[in-house]
C-alpha cells in the first residue's frame, strides 16, 4: 500500500463514523484511531484480511458504532487521533519471547527463508527463529501452538531477555 | 571404533568417511531421535564445515580433526549459555596445550589461538524451548596435519606448522574427546558462569594486556579486555577509567 493510498485511506475513515479502523496484509499491518477512539467506550474494531489492492471496501459494511456528532470539517482530512503499526500488549494474543541476550535471525543463514512467518501456524516444539549469543547459535523452539500475527523483531537486530518475539492467536 | 579412557563423551563415535558438515549430520541424526549423550560424529574429510552465520570453515582432506559432539546440558538455565561456551573452550584449550608448546590461548569468545594464529574453532549449536534447554551440539575444528592455508585466512596455524611433525588422528580424537568430558563434569556439578570464569579470563587472549582493536565503524582504539559480564560479553578499560561492554559484532581484534 503506498502513501496515496494510506492517505486516502485515512480520509475516508475520517469522514466515517468508525472509531477504530485495522486491517493486515501479509507482515503490512495499520491501524487508524479517530476522534470518536476516546469518546466513551471502544466500540468496533475492524479487522480485515487479506487486504484488496485498492481501497478497500468493507468500510461501508463496517458496523457503525454508536453515532456521534460529525464535524464539518471537509478542508483537510481528519487527522487521526494515532496511528500505530502494531497492537502493542494486546492480551489476547499469545507471546513467545527470548529466553536469552542476544542477536535475533529469522533464518539459520542467509540464504535460507525465514523459519516462520506472518500468517504460519506453528505447533509446539517448532524452530521458530535463532538467537545468536556471542557466537553459540540458539534455535528457539515455541512451546504454544497457535498462528504467526507479528514478528515483533526485525532480522539480526539485538534482543533482551524476556524480549516478545512473536506474537500468535491460539 | 569406541573411545576409551572416557564415561560417556565418544563411547558412540560414528566416524564417518566424508561427511558435508559433522554439525549439519548431528542436527539429523536429532531430529530423527535422541541419541545418547556423549554421541560423536567424526570424519577426517568434512567438506562444508559450518562457521559463523554464512561463513564456512575449511579443511584439507585427511589432514584435520573435525567432530561434533551431542550433548544434553538440561541442567544449565539458558542465560547462563556462556558457561557452557567456557567449559568446551577450556576443554579444547586443554587439548591443545598438551600437545603443541608455546602461549595456547581462548581468543574470545571460543577460537584457540596458538601465539596469534587460529588453529581450533567451534561452532556450539543449542535448542532451547522456552527457558529449558533440549539440545546440545559443539562443533570443533582442529588443524592438524595441514600446512597450508588460503590466502583469506591468513591468521591459521596447525600442530604440524607449530611443531614440525605430524599427528596420527585417532589417537588426538580420543585426547579431546577426554578433555570435553572433564570440562563438561564439572559444569555439570556446578552449573554457573562462575564455575570457569577465573581459568577462562587466565587463559583468554590479550585479557589484560594493552592492544589495538576495531570498531564496525573502521574506527581503531586501544584499550584493555578487564573481564566478562554475566551474558559473557567483553568489557574493555579505556582511558579515563571509562568501561565499555563488547558484543561480538561490536569488536575486531586488531
Amino acid at each position: 500500500m503506498n502513501f496515496k493510498e494510506i492517505q486516502e485511506l485515512i480520509k475516508l475513515v475520517g469522514r466515517s463514523d468508525l472509531a477504530e479502523f485495522k486491517m493486515k496484509d501479509g507482515e503490512f499491518e495499520l491501524s487508524i484511531r479517530t476522534k470518536f477512539y476516546n469518546a466513551g467506550r471502544q466500540q468496533v474494531v475492524q479487522t480485515m484480511a487479506p487486504a484488496p489492492a485498492t481501497l478497500p471496501a468493507p468500510i461501508a459494511s463496517a458496523p457503525a458504532p454508536a453515532p456521534a456528532p460529525q464535524a464539518g470539517n471537509t478542508e483537510a482530512a481528519p487527522a487521526p487521533k494515532s496511528a500505530e503499526t502494531a497492537p502493542k500488549s494486546d492480551k489476547k494474543y499469545l507471546e513467545i519471547k527470548s529466553p536469552i541476550v542476544g542477536t535475533f535471525y529469522r533464518s539459520s543463514s542467509p540464504d535460507k527463508p525465514a523459519y516462520v512467518k506472518v500468517g504460519d501456524r506453528v505447533e509446539a516444539g517448532n524452530v521458530v527463529c535463532i538467537i545468536e549469543a556471542m557466537k553459540l547459535f540458539n534455535e528457539i523452539e515455541s512451546e504454544i501452538t497457535g498462528t504467526i500475527v507479528k514478528v515483533m523483531v526485525d532480522d539480526a537486530q539485538p534482543v533482551e531477555y524476556d524480549q516478545v518475539l512473536f506474537l500468535l492467536e491460539a | 571404533m569406541p573411545t576409551e579412557n572416557t564415561l560417556f563423551v565418544g563411547k558412540v563415535l560414528v566416524q564417518l568417511p566424508e561427511v558435508d558438515s559433522t554439525n549439519r549430520y548431528a542436527q539429523m541424526l536429532l531430529a530423527k531421535n535422541r541419541p545418547i549423550e556423549g554421541t560423536v560424529i567424526s570424519t577426517f574429510h568434512q567438506t562444508q564445515g559450518q562457521g559463523q552465520i554464512g561463513s564456512t570453515w575449511e579443511s584439507e582432506p585427511h589432514q584435520n580433526l573435525a567432530l561434533s559432539i551431542i550433548l544434553y546440558p538440561v541442567f544449565l538455565p539458558p542465560h547462563a549459555a556462556f558457561a557452557l561456551n567456557m567449559a568446551l573452550s577450556l576443554a579444547v584449550r586443554d587439548f591443545v596445550a598438551a600437545h603443541v608448546p608455546g602461549p595456547v590461548r581462548i581468543k574470545w569468545p571460543n577460537d584457540i589461538y596458538i601465539g596469534d594464529r587460529k588453529t581450533c574453532g567451534l561452532l556450539i549449536q543449542n535448542t532451547i524451548a522456552g527457558n529449558r534447554w533440549q539440545t546440545s551440539v559443539a562443533g570443533i575444528g582442529v588443524n592438524v596435519n595441514q600446512c597450508a592455508f588460503s590466502p583469506h585466512v591468513p591468521n591459521a596455524t596447525s600442530f604440524a606448522l607449530e611443531t614440525g611433525q605430524s599427528f596420527e588422528l585417532p589417537p588426538l580424537l580420543t585426547a579431546l574427546c577426554h578433555t570435553v568430558e572433564q570440562r563438561y563434569l564439572s559444569l555439570k556439578n556446578s552449573p554457573t558462569m562462575h564455575t570457569f570464569l577465573p581459568e577462562y579470563l587466565q587463559q583468554l587472549y590479550r585479557f589484560g594486556e594493552v592492544a589495538l582493536f576495531r570498531r564496525p565503524n573502521g574506527q581503531v582504539f586501544q584499550g584493555t579486555i578487564t573481564g566478562l559480564n554475566l551474558d559473557g560479553k567483553l568489557l574493555m578499560a579505556r582511558p579515563k577509567g571509562i568501561l565499555e561492554v563488547f558484543g561480538i559484532k561490536e569488536i575486531t581484534f586488531l
